[in-house]
């Protein structure tokens, strides 16, 4: 995962929410069909991509995909 | 930026890790490289380096998961765990609704589940079990920490719902968030008593408002309660009243029928961690992933008995599965079948295949050997565990594996779907997966040693409770084979009958025969008039209804006595006695027996001053054996009285079963006997009738018919 655009090809293929680089800014709440769950299924999946471990407690602060990416990229 | 894996499971949010990583898939070994023949299955589900997200999960991105959905468990099959967590997860965004829209025979399966923390994460991989099974799952959730409040209240939305199963969901924290942050063993032995005397509680509450099936689970002790005790003593106390409450939970199985208790203490056994510590401070999901993966696969075999898809056979080859060696090279004496290390790997493994014959599951064999070699190796080989007695058939031929299958399903009158095939072959059990898709494929491979985790990974054959007929299944069949040599020695049906001697017992079923009288719902496919599936709950509450008969068939013939081998279930509607389903065992068709116990029900009917009898056909996938069952015994069709094209009154009486298999394309049809001709009990059998009659006319209407609610 070298940048956000692999991030949201991987909430696309993991998830099947499809997001475009245009919903990197919204307001998770706007995003259609997202939810919290979502999220912690697709930090297990990152975890286990990169080998790293991610703070859930900065994820779970982050407001929008691009500030999720932001805390998963460390 | 390739980065290696994750290794380290403890710190990890991982999805469910497999628990045994020799065996990380369901029924496959991650080596299991052979060509899957299946099109959607074009996996290669390899080995360490993860494919790229891609492959084989592609289809469950797209609508195909809709349109397609009757072939995802094909593709399921072949997934490993972590793969089939990630199908549940994609698969948990697809609306049950259009799945049904478009297939309406997908059986459905609705489950509410409730719990101490959140319940979301366990969604997703009860979908993916339940997908496994070509099962549908309509979920129910309620919210965060509601479970006292759900099950408590009668008028609660979690029994608003009338799911066919519910989850609550139980994990530690349900003790010790009620003990302050200073606790000796002797709070925790309160406040596990409190809990106790909650839930039991909250069972009978649920049996007097549900029909369905409420499961419980066992409490974990993670490491870090008694890690913080200093003192020996304190540890072992607390470990022992922790226990003897996890003991108490399983107990309550004893005197609630409607109740299952999973014991979640074995998987923790095989090194499932019981929590994630990250989840369960940050996200309030107080069970590990991989615990909750375990617990969704054991339900998901629960969901597969709910909607009538038991395993009933196991199917084994030979040569490298049940002994070692090739037999047509190595003889009689040459396979390894004890002694040796790896004899006594094989051994286990024949141990655990008798072990699951001896509780009815029907034991068969398809090699591909000569026949009387094999027959001399059961018979002669001193040291072999599995004995030919064990087996209901041997099918040696050199034939494909799918033949001999479909060839052993036609012999014992059972469905291929019922079937369970272990082959140490990859070529095999792929073969087997692509022709007969409902079988399930178990590929042992390698090392014998792991023959036995790999069969018992999945509860394939598991069952709510074991009946008599269960323990004596394996000689019942063998009876088959016997009165089937029996009737090749006569010219005429009519005379082998006759000599046959059969006694057919028409009886009410009491509370002994709930057990019974739900399996043959659950079990039978062919000689099912309506397919309406009920649990020992439904059952017991039409036991309870006054408005209701169950009668239980019971049948002996010269060879035997056969068990309880039917049931006819019916209710009073004013002067009509509606017949809701008539069932019959496939071992005992074709011997008069359903026409002996429709004219008890007609004559039982007539005295009870009934004007009429009526009966309802609903076709499934395997029902059509009795498409002409009324008419053929004096019944005319009738319009059905509902708007819906169904007579209105199965699925009020016997509510809360489910009715997974209806055709859609198919039509039900409302059948009627005026009463005015007797029908004749057929003179080469003696019919016994202990029913109760139904004096009062007024007794079988008003309230109680049709009312959801037995209370």
């Amino acid at each position: 995962m070298n940048d956000l655009d692999d991030f949201l090809s991987l909430i696309r293929d993991e998830l099947g929410i499809e997001v475009g680089s245009e919903d990197s800014e919204r307001s998770l709440d706007e995003i259609p069909g997202w939810d919290s769950v979502h999220l912690l299924w697709l930090l297990s999946i990152v975890e286990q991509r990169t080998g790293r471990s991610v703070s859930l407690p900065d994820v779970l602060e982050a407001s929008t995909l691009g500030s999720i990416y932001s805390a998963v990229a460390g | 930026m390739a980065l290696p894996d994750l290794a380290r499971a403890d710190i990890s949010l991982s999805p469910p890790a497999p628990s045994d990583t020799t065996a990380p898939s369901d029924t496959t070994a991650p080596s299991d490289t052979a060509p899957s023949d299946t099109a959607l299955a074009d996996t290669a589900a390899g080995p360490a380096p993860r494919p790229p997200a891609g492959d084989p999960l592609a289809l469950l991105r797209t609508d195909a998961a809709v349109t397609r959905y009757p072939q995802v468990a094909a593709l399921l099959t072949t997934l490993s765990e972590p793969e089939l967590a990630r199908a549940g997860q994609l698969l948990s965004r697809v609306d049950p609704g259009r799945v049904l829209a478009e297939h309406p025979s997908v059986p459905v399966v609705s489950v509410a589940i409730t719990a101490h923390g959140t319940v979301d994460p366990l969604v997703p991989a009860l979908t993916g079990q339940a997908a496994r099974h070509g099962v549908l799952v309509r979920p129910v959730r309620t919210t965060f920490d509601s479970y006292v409040f759900e099950l408590s209240d009668p008028g609660s939305s979690l029994y608003e719902a009338h799911t066919d199963l519910t989850l609550c969901l139980l994990d530690p924290r349900i003790v010790f968030d009620e003990v302050g942050a200073v606790w000796r063993p002797q709070d925790v032995a309160a406040a596990l008593k409190a809990k106790l005397a909650l839930l039991t509680r909250l069972v009978e509450t649920f049996e007097a408002t549900s029909r369905g099936t409420l499961v419980l689970n066992t409490l974990p002790l993670p490491r870090h309660y008694p890690a913080q005790l200093v003192d020996h003593r304190s540890r072992a106390q607390l470990g022992a009243v922790w226990r003897e409450a996890n003991a108490a939970l399983l107990r309550l199985t004893e005197n609630h029928p409607a109740l299952v208790v999973l014991d979640l203490e074995p998987h923790l056994g095989e090194g499932v961690g019981a929590t994630d510590p990250r989840l369960d401070v940050y996200a309030r999901a107080h069970l590990s992933p991989a615990l909750l993966a375990a617990y969704a696969r054991e339900v998901g075999h629960l969901v597969k008995l709910v909607a009538g898809r038991a395993k009933k056979t196991l199917v084994l080859d030979l040569d490298g599965t049940v002994w070692g060696g090739v037999l047509g090279e190595d003889g009689v004496t040459g396979i390894e079948v004890a002694g040796s290390y790896r004899g006594e790997a094989f051994r286990a493994f024949q141990r655990v295949v008798k072990q699951l014959g001896s509780q009815g599951v029907l034991l068969a064999v398809a090699s591909k050997n000569d026949q009387e070699l094999v027959r001399r190796a059961l018979r002669e080989h001193a040291e072999m565990t599995l004995a030919e007695d064990d087996l209901v058939r041997v099918t040696a031929t050199w034939r494909p594996k799918h033949e001999s299958l479909r060839e052993l399903a036609e012999l014992l009158n059972l469905g291929v779907d019922s079937f369970v095939f272990v082959d140490d072959s990859a070529h095999e059990c792929a073969l087997v997966r692509a022709e007969l898709p409902g079988v399930a494929v178990v590929h042992v491979d390698g090392d014998p040693a792991l023959h036995v985790s790999r069969l018992l990974r999945d509860g394939w054959f598991d069952t709510r409770e074991l009946t008599a007929e269960d323990r004596s299944r394996v000689s019942t069949y063998r009876q088959e084979a016997e009165r089937a040599d029996f009737l090749d020695s006569f010219s005429s049906l009519q005379d082998y009958l006759r000599e046959l001697d059969v006694t057919v017992t028409l009886a009410d079923a009491s509370e002994a025969d709930v057990a019974r009288v739900s399996q043959l719902t659950l079990r039978t496919n062919q000689f099912n008039l309506t397919t309406h599936r009920l649990q020992q709950a439904d059952v017991q509450g039409l036991l309870r209804d006054p408005a209701a008969q169950v009668f239980a068939i019971r049948s002996a013939d010269r060879f035997g006595d056969n068990g309880t081998v039917g049931a006819v279930l019916l209710h009073r509607e004013r002067e009509t006695v509606v017949v809701d389903n008539f069932l019959l065992s496939c071992r005992v068709f074709s011997r008069g027996i359903e026409q002996a116990c429709l004219a008890a029900v007609l004559d039982h009917a007539r005295r009870a001053g009934a004007r009429a009898v009526v009966g309802t056909y609903r076709p499934s996938a395997r029902n059509g054996v009795v498409r002409d069952f009324y008419p053929r015994y004096g019944f005319e069709e009738v319009e059905p009285p509902g708007r819906d094209g169904n007579s209105g009154n199965s699925a009020d009486q016997t509510g809360g079963g489910a009715h997974p298999e209806a055709i859609p394309g198919g039509t039900t049809v409302v059948f009627r006997h005026d009463l005015r001709q007797p029908l004749a009990v057929p003179d080469h059998l003696t019919l016994h009738t202990s029913i109760t009659e139904h004096t009062s006319p007024a007794t079988g209407q008003g309230d109680t018919a049709g009312k959801e609610d037995p209370q």
